[in-house]
């Protein structure tokens, strides 16, 4: 298919393209010598150069960091300004992520709920991204980022209930596994396995924002990924589509080192996940992800330039998935536990932090024992309550797989399960047992 | 009108009606490669109507975003052949959204049209009817129109359905069909089937181009050529059979295929989409089910073969209107 292609190029992209013809060492060109080639304002050159790097002469795209792993500023480092109450609440918030991952981690090792995913080593990824982002910006999310809508006010008992799936559980009714969260009123688009199909769904969320009057230049578009997810298609429709009409969507990649138990070494052969970003005439940042305020000042300042130009931006954090990928995988299966352990000690994206604010005087040891005591009992009354609450009656599972009038069909297979287990709800013991867990333990059928 | 111009007068009451409403594919903007979307940037705004770039899985997701902040969508494919990059944005995400978020998201707002069927030279990947791929994706509408009056009143409806809905426009329709119709903004319900002919002897029963194939063939059984003259029984040449479209695929109007067939005794279900695992397959089960004592012989199907769709042996290929007549008198011959 031959397709029309568009002559006129924006001006951002002309400027780029005559700085880099500036600081390269290539001969300079007059601009009636860079021909006449249909689909490019690219200057003709008589050397034959491949180039592998989107940084030149093969360098790696740089890490932007604020804080050494003492906590202390790097040299020419803007440090953001951060009150003492902003700065407590990001290291509150991200000392809760273990505190809830140690817990649910081992009430699914005691088979109480069926699945879960810790988020271990990437704290600073997600609360310095959630504190840079504005409560109403729409977030889409992989699995990992429970930690975003705990900053937004999603309580212990939501976590719990969607976890254990109780008659309370507003994000999914019972009806997808733990930790697939959402909340519409926290603007958290519910997580769903599929890996990557929020990332074109992000491209359309931000559209939408722009062609809303009451939202246009305030909100954009999040959407959180992982580095082998961007190894799927819909990476590249996302940065795609949110490129070529332009909507103030924001990527960032978590690049934490594995797919479950991929290294990154065979997910990519590029420069990781930020080399791509250029390719789509993406503005593009790499930052230390375990560094809380470097993520923070990068997800600040892409926010601001996503919104004010309506465009696409990328953050890449690297850090590293210290903890297992699920609680379905043992990662040292294929992994070191020393390399793990190295990781954890050597570069610690919580003791960073805390060093920082010690140094100022807004953290000490006391507070964090008290802090961490106060968050474990919470968790654990929640986690108390969720235990014993029955789940949704059994009817809900045949809501809201339509709007409007239910099908036939399914009101035709409602009734034959209400039939089922009228006949043998008492009978058979597989359900008897399983209908006692549920709201009403399914006396609507019978 | 003809069809693509009912789909463009549908697509224009749509957007006028509702400022959220966008239009967006490939090659769109400029009228679209079947002229579907003919004026509506110039209309509507670049804004509102626009390409994208050439990527079905992004469109599908892209229009999943929008719909999910309660804008709506109407997504082209550019042929139903290259739905498939977007199966599982469409099958995994579209169907699911409102299922899985306990009711507070939802796709709803997502109409994706693609041409679909056969075209006469189409070869494999500009023929296909893949609707029986969609059958199993519970949360999805699937709709088949046959005409313009019914692509306009189908489509306005599958816009404001609230359920994501996949529109199949059977594209040798789109010049060959003209009607007068409407001006006004009408719908016309999803979820029924329309009689088209009422009988008493046999059902037949299909949905976009077959629609018509069955119409020939009934012509032919009252009154065959010559030719044809020794093959159709004088007795069969009076029966009355009674000819249903089907329209909506998903989730498709059992009532009135059953009542009907409870009166006929016979179904013939026609689709140009291969036999196995496709729709004649399911409605042949239901049927059986519901109309077990009434059938007086077995549910024919007249499909596709199992094969891909073959450029120099479409006439052989196609359930055309030969094959649908030996199937009626098969059928009533019993």
């Amino acid at each position: 298919m031959i397709r029309a292609v568009r002559t006129s190029v924006p001006t951002t992209r002309r400027a780029f393209a005559s700085r880099r013809l500036l600081s390269s060492s290539v001969p300079r060109f007059s601009a009636d010598q860079h021909g006449h080639l249909p689909t490019t304002q690219s200057p003709i050159t008589p050397h034959l150069e491949f180039f592998n790097s989107v940084a030149g002469e093969g360098k790696t795209i740089p890490t932007y960091r604020v804080i050494d792993g003492a906590g202390n500023p790097l040299e020419g480092a803007r440090v953001p300004e951060l009150d003492e109450a902003l700065a407590r609440k990001m290291y509150e918030e991200m000392t809760k992520l273990p505190i809830l991952d140690n817990i649910l981690y081992n009430v699914q090792r005691q088979g109480k709920i069926a699945f879960y995913m810790t988020c271990y080593g990437e704290e600073a990824t997600i609360i310095g991204s959630a504190a840079a982002l504005a409560p109403d910006d729409e977030v889409l999310g992989q699995y990992r980022e429970m930690g975003v809508l705990l900053w937004r006010g999603f309580s212990y008992d939501s976590v719990m209930n969607q976890c254990f799936g109780t008659h309370e559980d507003i994000a999914t009714k019972g009806k997808q596994m733990p930790v697939h969260f959402g909340s519409r009123e926290l603007h958290f688009h519910t997580i769903s396995s599929p890996l990557a199909t929020q990332i074109p769904q992000a491209a359309g969320v931000g559209y939408a924002l722009k062609r809303d009057p009451l939202r246009r230049g305030k909100n954009c578009a999040v959407v959180y990924f992982g580095e082998g997810a961007a190894s799927e298609g819909d990476f590249h429709a996302g940065m795609l589509l949110a490129s070529t009409i332009p909507s103030p969507t924001l990527f960032i990649c978590r690049n934490n080192g594995f797919a479950i138990s991929t290294p990154a070494s065979e997910q990519y052969h590029g420069d990781g996940i930020a080399s791509r970003g250029p390719g789509y005439g993406v503005h593009t940042i790499r930052v230390d992800g375990n560094d809380i305020l470097a993520v923070y000042n990068a997800v600040r300042e892409a926010r601001r330039r996503c919104i004010e130009e309506g465009r696409a931006v990328l953050v890449e954090a690297m850090t590293y998935r210290v903890g297992h990928h699920s609680t379905s995988d043992d990662s040292f299966a294929y992994r070191p536990r020393q390399e793990v352990e190295n990781r954890k000690r050597l570069d610690n994206p919580l003791a960073r932090f805390r060093m920082f604010l010690e140094a100022r005087g807004w953290w000490s040891a006391e507070e964090e024992d008290a802090f961490k005591a106060r968050v474990k009992g919470e968790v654990m009354q929640a986690l108390k309550r969720a235990e014993e609450l029955p789940k949704p009656p059994v009817e809900e599972m045949f809501n809201d797989v339509y709007a409007g009038e239910e099908p036939w069909n399914i009101k035709e297979q409602k009734e034959e399960l209400k039939r089922l287990l009228k006949k043998y709800g008492s009978a058979y013991e597989p359900w008897r047992t399983e209908l006692r867990k549920h709201k009403g333990e399914g006396k609507e059928f019978v | 009108m003809n069809m693509y111009q009912g789909v463009r007068d549908a697509l224009s009451h749509a957007m006028m009606r509702d400022d959220t409403a966008v239009v967006f594919g490939e090659d769109v903007a400029f009228g679209g490669v079947f002229r579907c979307t003919m004026g509506l940037a110039e209309e509507f705004g670049r804004e509102r109507v626009f390409n994208t770039p050439l990527t079905e899985q992004g469109i599908a997701g892209f229009g999943i975003g929008l719909a999910a902040m309660g804008h709506t969508a109407i997504a082209e494919i550019q042929f139903a052949d290259y739905i498939y990059p977007a199966f599982d944005q469409i099958v995994n995400e579209a169907a699911k959204y409102r299922f899985r978020s306990g009711g507070q998201f939802s796709a709803g707002g997502l109409t994706i049209r693609c041409p679909s069927m056969a075209v006469g030279h189409g070869g494999h990947y500009h023929s296909q009817s893949p609707e029986g791929f969609f059958m199993g994706g519970a949360g999805l509408k699937v709709v088949i129109p046959r005409s313009p009056i019914q692509a306009k009143g189908l489509l306005l409806a599958s816009i404001r359905d609230p359920n994501p809905v996949i529109f199949m426009e059977p594209k040798v329709l789109y010049r060959s069909s003209v009607e007068q119709v409407p001006m006004d903004d009408y719908e016309l319900p999803l979820g029924r089937a329309e009689t088209l002919v009422a009988g008493s002897d046999l059902t037949l029963l299909s949905w976009g181009t077959p629609v018509y194939h069955c119409e020939t063939a009934l012509h032919m059984l009252t009154s065959p050529s010559d030719a044809l003259a020794p093959y159709v029984p004088q007795s069969l040449r009076s029966a009355k059979v009674e000819l249903i479209d089907l329209r909506t695929i998903l989730p498709w109007d059992a009532e009135t295929v059953a009542e009907s067939v409870s009166r006929t005794g016979r179904l013939v279900v026609v689709h140009e989409a291969g036999r196995t695992g496709g729709v004649g397959a399911e409605i042949g089960a239901e049927i059986q089910k519901r109309c077990f004592l009434k059938l007086n012989a077995p549910v024919k199907l007249v499909t596709g073969w199992d094969t891909p769709v073959p450029m120099q042996f479409e006439k052989f290929y196609m359930p055309d209107p030969l094959r649908i007549l030996d199937a009626i008198i098969e059928t009533l011959t019993y």
